[in-house]
C-alpha cells in the first residue's frame, strides 16, 4: 500500500486495514483478495465522507486472479488499473512513468522506472522528497527492494542496482558539458 | 486549458502552443495562433486572460519592431526578454495589470545559441533550457528533466516535444486538441506540422 | 498563501573576523512547482558589498535594476564608491518610497566598511519590505526559511570566525535550514568577503 495527502489519516487507516486483512486470513484460512481489501478501505473511508478525511492510496497485491492494483481515495473512488500515481507530486511521476512504461517491462526495468518516477516527483514538487521506498509484489508476496535518498539519486544515481543507467538522475549532471550553441565551423586560416 | 511548451536544442529552439480559444464552456476557435514572431529570430508564446493576451502581444510586437526600425538591428533575445519583463512588472502595479504568461525563445545570431525565457504575468523571469506554461507543465517538466538533450538534433527535439504533447493528451482532463509548432534557428522562424 | 512565499527563497548574512559572508539558495518556484535551480538572488554591489534579495521574484529583478540605477547615480555624483552604511540607507529609502504599495522583498546586505585607520570593519544589515533597517552585530536572515535560519544560526554562530570557519558556519546554517523548508533549497551559493578578495562557492545541496 502507498498513500499520500493527509499522513495521519493514511497511517491510521492503512494500519487498520492491515489488521483486518490479517483477521480475514485467520478467520477464513485464506488471504484476502486485493479487490476485497481495497473495497474494505473504500467502504470505510466512504462512511466518513464529508467529515474531512483526506487520503489517496494504492492497494497493490497478488491473489488468485493474479496481480492487481487498486486506487482508493477519500472521496470513495475505487479504481482497478495497471498504472497509478498519487499525492502532490503525482503529476510529475506520471510524466516519467507514462513515457517509460511498456506492458512487458522486466522486473529490473519496472523497479528502475518506479524509482526514476518518484525521483522526478521528489525533485520538482516542493512537498515531496527525502527518501523513496521501493517494493516489488510478485506471486510469492511483496519484497522490499530498498530505500533510496532522492538527493543521492540526483547526484550519484540509485547505486549499484539492476536496471539503473549509472550516474545521477539530475538534469544538470546528465547534460553536463553539453551545449546548445551551434557556431559555424571556423574557416581554416592559412 | 491553455498549454505551451518550448525546448532548446543544438542551434535551434522549438515552441509549441495549443490553438484553442475558449470562452466559458465553449471552444470559440480551434486554429488560433498564440505564438507571435517578434523579430526574425525571436518567438513569443502567450497565454492568460482573454483580451489581455493579444493586446499585450501586439504591444510588444510593435515596440520590438519600432526598435528595429530605429536602430537597424533587432534586440537580441536577452535584451528583448528584459524589456518585455519590465513591461509586465510595471503593468503589475498599474490600475489594470496584464494577466499574460509568456515563453520567449530566440536564436542569438551573434553567439549562435538559442535562448529561452520563462516569464509569468508578475514579471518573474528565468532563463531555462526547456519550459512550459499551464497545467501541461506539471506533466511535462519532469519528463523533460528525463529526456531533454541540449545537443539533440531537430528530429530528436521534435520527438521530445511529441512526448510532452502525448503526455498532456493522455493525462490532462481538459487537454488541448491541436498545437501550432514553430522553430527558430540561424535561418529564422518557420512553422511546421507535427 | 502569502505573496512573500510565492516563489520561495532565503538569504543569510554573517559577520566574521575582518570578513563577512552572505549566502542564499537558488530555487525559483511557482508555489510548489520548482521552475529553476539557478536563480541568483544575491548581487554584487561594489567589490566589497553584496546584496541579497529574497521575496517575490519579479521584485528581485525590478529592485535589483532600480538599485543598480540609483547606485550608479550616487557613484557618478560622489565620484567614489559607496560605503555599506550609506548603501543600507539607500536600500531602506528606496523601499520606503513604496510604503503603501511595497516591493515584496526583504533585503539582506553584507559588506566591509573602511575604518579611519585604513582597516576594514564587517558590516551586515537587513530590512523588512518597507525599509525598516536592522543593523545586527552577528547575523541577519530573511526569506521563507527565516525562522529555521534563526534557530540554526543562533546555535552555530560565534564571534571572531576566520574566513574559512565563517564559510563552514554559514554553509551549514543555510543548508540545514533550507532542507527543513519546502520553498527554499535546490542548490546554494555562498560569498565570503574578505579585505582583498571575495570567495564564491556553490554548495552541493539537497535537490528535493
Amino acid at each position: 500500500m502507498a498513500g499520500g495527502v493527509c499522513i495521519a489519516d493514511c497511517q491510521y487507516w492503512e494500519t487498520y486495514l492491515g489488521m483486518h486483512c490479517r483477521l480475514h486470513e485467520l478467520r477464513n484460512r485464506e488471504r484476502i483478495s486485493v479487490s476485497a481489501a481495497s473495497k474494505y478501505l473504500s467502504n470505510l473511508v466512504y462512511s466518513y465522507k464529508g467529515m474531512g478525511l483526506s487520503m489517496g492510496t494504492m492497494i497493490c497485491g497478488w491473489d488468485k486472479t493474479g496481480p492487481a492494483v487498486f486506487y482508493v481515495d477519500s472521496d470513495g473512488t475505487r479504481l482497478k488499473g495497471d498504472l497509478f500515481s498519487v499525492g502532490s507530486g503525482s503529476t510529475f511521476a506520471y510524466g516519467v512513468l507514462d513515457q517509460g512504461y511498456h506492458w512487458d517491462l522486466s522486473d529490473e526495468e519496472a523497479q528502475e522506472l518506479g524509482r526514476r518516477s518518484i525521483y522526478a516527483a521528489g525533485h520538482r514538487d516542493a512537498f515531496s522528497g527525502n527518501t523513496c521506498n521501493l517494493y516489488h509484489v510478485k506471486e510469492d508476496g511483496w519484497k522490499f527492494i530498498g530505500n533510496y535518498d532522492i538527493s543521492k539519486m540526483h547526484y550519484e544515481g540509485p547505486g549499484n542496482v539492476p536496471g539503473a543507467p549509472g550516474g545521477g538522475y539530475g538534469y544538470d549532471l546528465r547534460v553536463e558539458g553539453r551545449s546548445s550553441a551551434n557556431p559555424p565551423p571556423v574557416a581554416a586560416t592559412a | 486549458m491553455e498549454t505551451s511548451f518550448a525546448i532548446t536544442g543544438k542551434g535551434y529552439l522549438i515552441m509549441a502552443a495549443d490553438t484553442t480559444a475558449a470562452r466559458s464552456i465553449v471552444k470559440m476557435k480551434i486554429d488560433e495562433d498564440k505564438i507571435k514572431t517578434l523579430s526574425p529570430h525571436l518567438l513569443m508564446a502567450y497565454s492568460g486572460e482573454p483580451g489581455d493576451t493579444v493586446q499585450f502581444a501586439e504591444y510588444v510586437e510593435r515596440n520590438i519592431r519600432l526598435y528595429q526600425i530605429r536602430n537597424l538591428y533587432p534586440l537580441r533575445p536577452a535584451a528583448a526578454a528584459s524589456w518585455i519583463r519590465r513591461a509586465l512588472a510595471e503593468s503589475l502595479r498599474s490600475r489594470k495589470p496584464y494577466s499574460v504568461n509568456l515563453l520567449l525563445g530566440g536564436y542569438d545570431t551573434a553567439t549562435h545559441d538559442p535562448h529561452l525565457y520563462w516569464v509569468d504575468y508578475l514579471g518573474t523571469m528565468a532563463e531555462v533550457p526547456f519550459a512550459a506554461h499551464g497545467y501541461g507543465s506539471y506533466f511535462a517538466l519532469s519528463l523533460l528533466d528525463r529526456y531533454h538533450n541540449p545537443e539533440a538534433t531537430l528530429e530528436e527535439g521534435l520527438d521530445t516535444l511529441r512526448r510532452c504533447l502525448d503526455e498532456v493528451a493522455k493525462r490532462l482532463v481538459v487537454s488541448p486538441g491541436k498545437y501550432k509548432v514553430k522553430i527558430v534557428d540561424k535561418d529564422g522562424v518557420r512553422e511546421i506540422e507535427l | 498563501m502569502s505573496i512573500m512565499d510565492h516563489n520561495g527563497g532565503s538569504v543569510i548574512a554573517m559577520v566574521g573576523k575582518d570578513c563577512v559572508a552572505i549566502a542564499s539558495d537558488l530555487r525559483l518556484g511557482n508555489q510548489a512547482l520548482g521552475i529553476s535551480s539557478n536563480f541568483q538572488r544575491i548581487f554584487p554591489v561594489t567589490d566589497r558589498i553584496y546584496l541579497g534579495l529574497p521575496g517575490l521574484a519579479t521584485d528581485v529583478t525590478t529592485l535589483h535594476e532600480r538599485l543598480r540605477f540609483r547606485l550608479n547615480m550616487y557613484t557618478i555624483k560622489e565620484e567614489r564608491e559607496i560605503e555599506p552604511e550609506t548603501f543600507a540607507h539607500l536600500v531602506s529609502s528606496t523601499l520606503y518610497e513604496h510604503r503603501f504599495g511595497p516591493y515584496f522583498i526583504e533585503p539582506v546586505m553584507a559588506g566591509l566598511s573602511k575604518t579611519p585607520s585604513g582597516g576594514v570593519k564587517p558590516f551586515i544589515a537587513a530590512t523588512d519590505l518597507i525599509g525598516c533597517l536592522n543593523f545586527a552585530k552577528d547575523f541577519v536572515v530573511a526569506g521563507t526559511a527565516s525562522t529555521k535560519l534563526y534557530g540554526v544560526a543562533e546555535g552555530l554562530w560565534e564571534p571572531g570566525l576566520e574566513p574559512e570557519d565563517l564559510f563552514e558556519t554559514i554553509s551549514q546554517t543555510l543548508m540545514n535550514a533550507v532542507d527543513r523548508d519546502a520553498f527554499s533549497g535546490w542548490g546554494c551559493i555562498v560569498h565570503v568577503i574578505t579585505k582583498d578578495k571575495v570567495i564564491t562557492r556553490t554548495l552541493k545541496a539537497r535537490m528535493d
